[in-house]
């Protein structure tokens, strides 16, 4: 990099052999990350004889989508399939339709206890959900929540987190468009779901699927409430599949295949949200940025 | 809607207290609307905490009846070997993940800032963050199998020793189980930091770079007067964010750990998990919980005050 003659056109760049060893980095990083991954890809669509054998599988020796056969015949994925997909739609629906609502009231001027109420909210973001397991095991327990649908979908219904990104999202909105519709005599109810709803819907979906992707993955209310397998989300599912397979033991009672079928469907629904909606993901962060 | 009417000059005149009460009234609806949310928090969110403070001071039967007993639950924690065998673990395998996770996401930052090509450097990023939107039971699953007998390190040992080879069952080695959990824990989250980190370095202004090229610094040196600097607002913040998830951290151990390696592995928040709910210890679990709640509450307010100085999110 010395050669800083005239006329010679300085690149300002790592010098040859620390380009090799940047490189070289990365690729032992990238395959080190990418190859687990690609391993479960080819696992989970081989047949069960290849994915018994041991070895270094990184490619298909017979395609067969015998492992998905399995966990939907064999250990009855469907059931917690649904169980999540239901409890995770379900609240994620509620969810937004809450903190849709406390962000409005955020939002109001000169509203009397503005800023208790939004103490009160912020505050619980404070509170670690998995710090006080014992204690919303007990609530659910003396509610009779425990393996219940409702218990799964009321614990962690409202985040003070989705709350503050809804409030974010309407103060970007003119808010003299409610302070118009009001003089024209609309009820709070009518500005609130006729003028803020509608135009709000990128920030809708961003609380959607930002809340979608968290209950989706969410294990430790589903460990806390719950003791019934019938009731088990995909999570527990996978984790007790896990648990009875060779991991430890050496004796294969799930074949991989099957198990790394069951890792794929578990992780389909999420990858589909990044792909589909990073966008309203994306915004989501920028939301959450812009506190107070 | 009545305050309207009413004239400005009039309004001033009027008594605090009359003012609150209309726009109370005025705004009755949407207090209205406020209400199951604060329900909502008072019962899942406010009771849950202060029912675990008051828990922390009590001896609860199995068969109902609670008594407080002072500081008893604190001192029989305190003194407990599994609470502080689990305090260490928490430690060892926090830390080890942290300092892999964050030398892993620094240097993984540092090297894609130098990728010129734009769609060569998203294609990085985009592989080393897929880990990080994985939850823990897929990752978790993931590496449990890919370190059974049958899995793929043991297909790679196969090809690298030869002859030599011997099977080894990673997940039941005790030797291994720290070493398991720190590495897989850096696995999922350095693409995290290093976006965090890449986003500090992006924001670095081109042409302190272009000045210190022109005095003749090389690129190298730049990365550790200009880079590294500059970045030093974002390790505070994940530093902060990497000693709060060392603390909880209960996913992770709740997947991976099995009944083999456990005394390795459990950590504090798997172990209250298990006092408290799965054998019924309510109160020395209970105040196992506050002491945690305590350090992270603690933490997380000096996080709050060092991402308000340093301006990132």
């Amino acid at each position: 990099m010395k050669k800083n003659a005239v006329g010679v056109r300085h690149r300002n760049e790592l010098n040859p052999a620390q380009k090799v060893v940047m490189w070289l980095f990365l690729l032992v990083v990238a395959v080190l990350m990418a190859l687990p991954m690609w391993n479960v890809i080819v696992v989970s669509t081989s047949s069960t004889l290849e994915s018994s054998r041991s070895g270094v599988v990184l490619w298909w020796h017979e395609f067969s989508i015998e492992g998905f056969k399995y966990v939907f015949e064999v250990s009855k994925l469907a059931k917690p399939f649904l169980n999540s997909l239901f409890v995770t739609t379900v609240g994620t629906v509620i969810q937004v339709l809450l903190s849709s609502i406390a962000g409005y009231v955020l939002i109001q001027r000169d509203l009397p206890f503005k800023g208790f109420i939004t103490s009160f909210v912020m505050l619980t973001m404070m509170i670690p959900g998995d710090l006080t397991m014992i204690s919303i095991y007990q609530l659910n327990r003396d509610l009779g929540l425990l393996n219940t649908y409702t218990g799964l979908i009321l614990n962690g219904l409202i985040s003070g987190f989705s709350i503050l990104l809804m409030r974010n999202y309407f103060e970007s909105i003119s808010f003299t468009l409610a302070e118009s519709a009001r003089i024209d005599g609309a009820s709070e109810m009518r500005i609130f779901a006729g003028i803020f709803l509608p135009i709000s819907l990128p920030g809708l979906a961003t609380v959607f699927f930002m809340e979608y992707v968290a209950r989706w993955n969410s294990i430790t209310i589903p460990a806390a409430i719950l003791t019934n397998e019938a009731m088990y989300t995909l999570p527990l599912k996978l984790k007790a599949m896990i648990l009875s397979t060779n991991s430890t033991s050496g004796t294969a009672q799930i074949p991989d295949n099957a198990i790394m079928a069951a890792i794929i469907i578990t992780a389909a629904p999420l990858l589909l949200i990044y792909v589909f909606a990073q966008k309203f993901l994306l915004s989501g962060l920028n939301l959450g940025a812009t506190k107070e | 809607m009545a305050e309207k009417t009413l004239n400005p000059q009039k309004i001033r005149e009027e008594n605090k207290g009359k003012k609150l009460m209309m726009k109370l009234k005025r705004y009755r609806f949407i207090y209205l609307m406020l209400i199951p949310v604060v329900v909502y928090f008072l019962v899942f969110s406010y009771y849950p905490m202060l029912l675990g403070v008051v828990n922390s001071f009590r001896e609860i039967r199995l068969l109902g009846g609670a008594a407080f007993v002072g500081w008893k639950n604190y001192q029989t924690i305190l003194s407990s070997p599994v609470y502080s065998q689990a305090f260490v673990n928490t430690l060892i395998v926090g830390a080890g993940t942290f300092v892999l996770q964050f030398a892993w996401g620094l240097l993984l930052a540092l090297c894609l800032n130098e990728i010129r090509r734009k769609a060569t450097r998203s294609f990085f990023q985009t592989i080393t963050y897929i880990p990080y939107l994985l939850s823990w039971a897929v990752v978790g699953s993931i590496w449990i199998t890919l370190l059974s007998p049958s899995g793929l390190i043991n297909g790679l040992l196969q090809v690298i020793q030869g002859e030599s080879f011997r099977k080894v069952v990673f997940m039941s080695e005790r030797s291994y189980a720290r070493g398991i959990m720190i590495f897989t824990g850096a696995w999922k989250g350095a693409g995290y930091f290093a976006a965090l980190f890449l986003a500090a370095i992006i924001s670095i202004n081109p042409t302190l770079y272009e000045a210190a090229s022109i005095d003749g610094a090389s690129r190298f040196q730049q990365m550790f007067c200009i880079t590294i600097p500059a970045v030093v607002p974002t390790i505070k913040v994940v530093t902060m964010l990497g000693v709060m998830g060392m603390l909880r951290n209960f996913d992770q151990i709740f997947v991976m750990a099995n009944s083999n390696i456990m005394d390795k592995v459990r950590n504090l928040l798997y172990l209250i998990y298990n006092e408290g709910i799965v054998q019924f210890k309510i109160g020395p679990a209970s105040a196992a919980a506050c002491v945690v709640l305590l350090a992270t509450m603690v933490i997380s307010f000096t996080v709050r005050k060092l991402i308000k100085y340093d301006q990132i999110g």
